[in-house]
């Protein structure tokens, strides 16, 4: 699985300045580096402003870089369009609201989802073929939306909307999975539900994901290396079977460790 | 819900304020629509001696006649409506005060038997509403108020016998004024004069438009301009400043400051729209046969306060010439 | 019955234009002020194409297609430029007056005598005698309609959908791959468009064309957008764009209304103001019910 060809992400030497020249100026990153292998899952954990979510930012190209160069396969994509970018990328985001369209109903979403890539022309938006194929899909997530396909997505919860979220970031191929904090809105018990479906997900496609979460358990149980973030640095990055024999409370010391230091 | 029942409580006052408006005029003798485009001091006097004239000729308001006024606050859409409603109400007769009225109007009652008589428009042709010739391209007709040039021309040049430039201040999208500007460039070398001229489009620019132009020319004259003259005090203020005068173009802006002008008395010109609104009337003429009519003789109009202020002597035999003469400056 | 005929027309007209400013408005959440430029914009290419001698049928798309050029530029100061909305409407809806003036001539043209979509051999063989006076009324009608279903047709496609997408969520516009920048401009484009076939269609109804009738364009199409869609929300069978159409016609109603009832006509600017004022605050009301409920979907 392991080896340099394929989608390797590599970030070298990012920098990054937040309000630079003025009294709030912030250096967040200097001199980062990160290389995600395919086929990789991988949990980041990590205080509050550790960096975590702008690195995500970063990758999909929402917030640009002051210096650095981030290789897709070894190609340099750090000038590329975020919307560029984002066609071989799925997100999922914090906030459920973020990763569907409120006003449109569920057939909708998943229609338009599902064209990624490819025109959005005068056809028709929704390909009434498909709504059965589209049914299958959510059959799994067994939270009865196959019967509420006409329903507006603004009137489901918030769970039923980020499943909904994630199996429209993956309807169609991607190279990377990008998770931010997805689970972090929802109660304890759809968030294990969330979660489960993510990991399932994730083995079906084998496509290669970051996942950023504030739930320490979430990052040792789930993907196959765990990196913790420090004021814009990895200092922890444990793959494999290390990164197997890791318990929650190990990790959860060191967290404990550093947000001491820090203060908070 | 508290919310709610206030809407509610506000609908119900309007339904009220509408109902309550409800109660029409007798029905009986002979009903005229007025619809005037803006509210302005000329436009007024119109209307005015619109009604003055046609009580001359016996149709007198409240008691054979029944008016109809609608200003249409300066916007087309309601000016298309009032029209349309008039159609609707069949009324004898419309009369529309200023161009943009008089095109609404003639194109409401296009297909019906209702006459209008036009006032205040200043090229009837230019607006579609007559042909070359004066006579009516529909059952339309009514009076110009085609600015007297060469008379305002004559004029200047008696008070001011050295003067070589005048300026004029103009809206560009008010085509009345293109077309006077034209005039006026036209007739200006006769008199040995030179027009400058300045568009402007909107009120807030004619001070600045006005103090430029009164650091270039002799003095300045007005039109008829509706955007200009609502901005007419900056203009007098400006070119106060620089002691130069400012001609007016009618009776209303010399009350209110300019020294003299050699124009169009309003109140005149609806009166003599009134009489001939009498003749379609009583049948005795057709809308569609007149050709509309100018005002033939100008009249003298001067402001001596306006004259003392910049240190200007007029001519003796004023005194005896003007139509009317003012001692003291009134602003509204 | 001619002031029925009044409303009708002049609503449905209007109703156009309404459907413009709901994309805007409520579709892309963007106030867009060029429509106050954009309405007199159709206007006056229309009166200079009648001028010209053009069939007047030409007219109907030359002014979409010169709209949706007016709403691009709109597009491309905001999202190009990066000027905010208000901002890039309001620098158009200025300029334009000035190429509206261009485009017309002088500030008022009137086409009495030229044959226009309402009066020309074609149409007045197909009205004959009494039938006549409806003939404006049948054919802003068919127009309307054409309009509504053309736009009821674009909302379901492909790129309908972005549209949609980009008022309710632009994240996921970006997510999807696709620039959002360029989903707002054909956004504007469209909308602008309409509202420029709005003004084509008064102009030959009024069969004039005067500077100033774009003054207040933007306010009379949001009232109507308003109306419409709080008033008519519970009426399932009715689409929005219907809803639509149907407040403009009623807001015209109602300053008729105003006017037949006797109604100082200086008084009709303050009671439109107090009626868009309830309607405002009974739908407000409702969408106050809908954000309680989201948040608690989220918790």
């Amino acid at each position: 699985m392991r080896g340099n060809e394929g989608h390797m992400l590599e970030l070298k030497g990012i920098w990054k300045n937040y309000n630079p020249g003025s009294v709030n100026e912030l250096c967040l990153f200097r001199d980062f580096g990160l290389t995600v292998q395919d086929g990789e899952f991988v949990a980041v954990v990590g205080s509050n402003g550790s960096g975590k979510t702008s690195m995500l930012n970063i990758i999909c190209g929402s917030i640009e870089v002051d210096r650095g160069q981030i290789l897709v396969g070894g190609t340099d994509i750090v000038r590329q369009k975020d919307f560029l970018r984002q066609r071989r990328i799925g997100r999922v985001y914090q906030d459920p609201s973020r990763g569907t369209c409120p006003g449109m109903t569920i057939l909708e979403n998943m229609s338009i989802a599902d064209n990624k890539g490819k025109p959005y022309n005068l056809g028709r938006g929704v390909n009434k073929a498909k709504a059965e194929h589209y049914r299958e899909l959510l059959r799994p997530l067994n939270l009865n939306l196959e019967e509420k396909m006409d329903f507006k997505v603004g009137s489901l919860s918030g769970g039923q909307r980020q499943a909904l979220a994630l199996l429209m970031a993956t309807m169609t191929p991607i190279d990377f999975l990008i998770l931010d904090e997805h689970t972090a809105a929802l109660d304890p018990k759809t968030a294990e539900t969330i979660m489960e479906l993510t990991d399932r997900v994730v083995r079906e496609k084998k496509v290669t994901t970051i996942m950023v979460t504030h739930n320490l358990r979430h990052a040792v149980e789930y993907g196959n290396r765990l990196v913790m973030m420090h004021e814009g640095k990895v200092i922890l990055d444990k793959a494999g079977e290390e990164k197997a024999r890791l318990k929650t409370e190990e990790i959860m010391g060191i967290f404990n460790r550093i947000s001491v230091e820090c203060g908070n | 819900m508290k919310k709610k029942s206030l809407a509610a409580i506000m609908a119900m006052v309007l339904c009220t304020a509408i109902l309550a408006g409800c109660g029409d005029g007798g029905k009986d003798g002979i009903t005229v629509g007025i619809s005037q485009f803006a509210v302005h001091g000329s436009l007024d006097n119109c209307r005015e001696g619109f009604l003055a004239g046609l009580a001359e000729e016996g149709f007198v308001e409240g008691e054979n006649l029944t008016v109809e006024y609608v200003n249409a606050q300066a916007d087309t859409g309601t000016s298309a409506m009032t029209a349309d409603n008039f159609v609707s109400k069949k009324v004898d007769m419309i009369c529309a005060i200023a161009t943009p009225t008089a095109m609404t109007a003639y194109n409401s009652t296009m297909n019906t038997e209702i006459p209008v008589i036009y006032t205040a428009v200043s090229d009837p042709v230019e607006a579609g509403l007559a042909n070359a010739d004066g006579t009516p391209v529909g059952n339309i007709t009514g009076t110009s108020d085609a600015l007297a040039v060469e008379a305002q021309l004559q004029m200047i040049r008696e008070i001011l016998p050295d003067a070589k430039k005048i300026g004029i201040i103009y809206t560009t999208s008010e085509a009345n004024s293109i077309s006077t500007v034209a005039s006026y460039e036209e007739a200006s070398p006769k008199y040995g004069f030179e027009i400058v001229t300045t568009g402007v489009t909107a009120m807030s620019e004619v001070p600045l438009a006005a103090a430029d132009m009164a650091t270039k020319v002799d003095c300045i004259t007005n039109l008829t301009d509706n955007t200009v003259v609502s901005a007419l005090q900056s203009v007098l203020e400006e070119a106060n400043k620089a002691n130069i005068p400012v001609f007016g173009s009618e009776v209303e802006q010399v009350r209110a400051g300019c020294v003299a002008s050699m124009g169009l008395e309003y109140y005149e010109l609806g009166r003599q729209t009134g009489k001939m609104a009498a003749m379609v009337l009583r049948g005795d003429a057709k809308a569609s046969e007149m050709k509309f009519e100018v005002i033939s003789e100008p009249s003298l109009y001067v402001n001596y306060a306006a004259a003392e202020k910049i240190g200007l002597e007029l001519p003796a035999h004023y005194a005896e010439d003007a139509y009317q003469s003012f001692d003291e400056i009134l602003v509204h | 019955m001619a002031l029925l005929l009044s409303v009708l027309e002049q609503g449905m007209i209007y109703g156009i234009l309404a459907l413009g400013v709901y994309i805007t408005y409520k579709i892309l959440d963007f106030p867009d002020l060029t429509v106050d430029g954009s309405f007199p914009f159709g206007a006056a290419l229309t009166v200079r194409l009648i001028t010209m001698g053009m069939p007047p049928i030409v007219t109907l798309p030359a002014a979409f297609l010169g709209g949706a050029l007016v709403g691009v530029c709109t597009g491309v100061i905001h999202v190009k430029m990066k000027v905010r909305d208000l901002l890039s409407g309001i620098i158009m809806m200025t300029g334009l007056y000035t190429v509206n003036l261009w485009v017309a001539g002088t500030g008022y043209v009137a086409i009495f005598n030229r044959e226009t979509i309402f009066d020309n051999d074609a149409v007045n063989a197909f009205f004959p005698g009494a039938a006549g006076r409806l003939k404006t009324a049948v054919i802003i009608l068919l127009i309307t309609l054409g309009v509504k279903y053309l736009l009821d047709w674009y909302m379901g496609t492909k790129s309908g959908f972005l549209l949609r997408a980009v008022g309710d969520n632009d994240t996921i516009v970006t997510s999807l791959g696709v620039d959002k920048g360029l989903v707002k401009i054909v956004g504007l484009s469209i909308a602008n468009g309409l509202v420029s076939l709005s003004g084509c269609i008064y102009a030959q109804q009024q069969r004039s064309f005067e500077i100033s009738i774009g003054t207040g364009a933007v306010v009379i199409g949001l009232a109507s957008v308003i109306m419409g869609t709080s008033l008519f929300k519970r009426v399932t069978l009715l689409r929005v764009t219907s809803s639509v159409v149907l407040g403009s016609v009623l807001y015209k109603g109602c300053v008729a209304l105003a006017m037949f009832a006797g109604i100082d006509a200086n008084a009709i600017k303050l009671i439109t103001s107090v009626l868009f004022l309830v309607i405002l605050v009974v739908s407000m009301d409702r969408r106050k019910g809908s954000l309680s409920q989201r948040r608690q979907h989220i918790t």
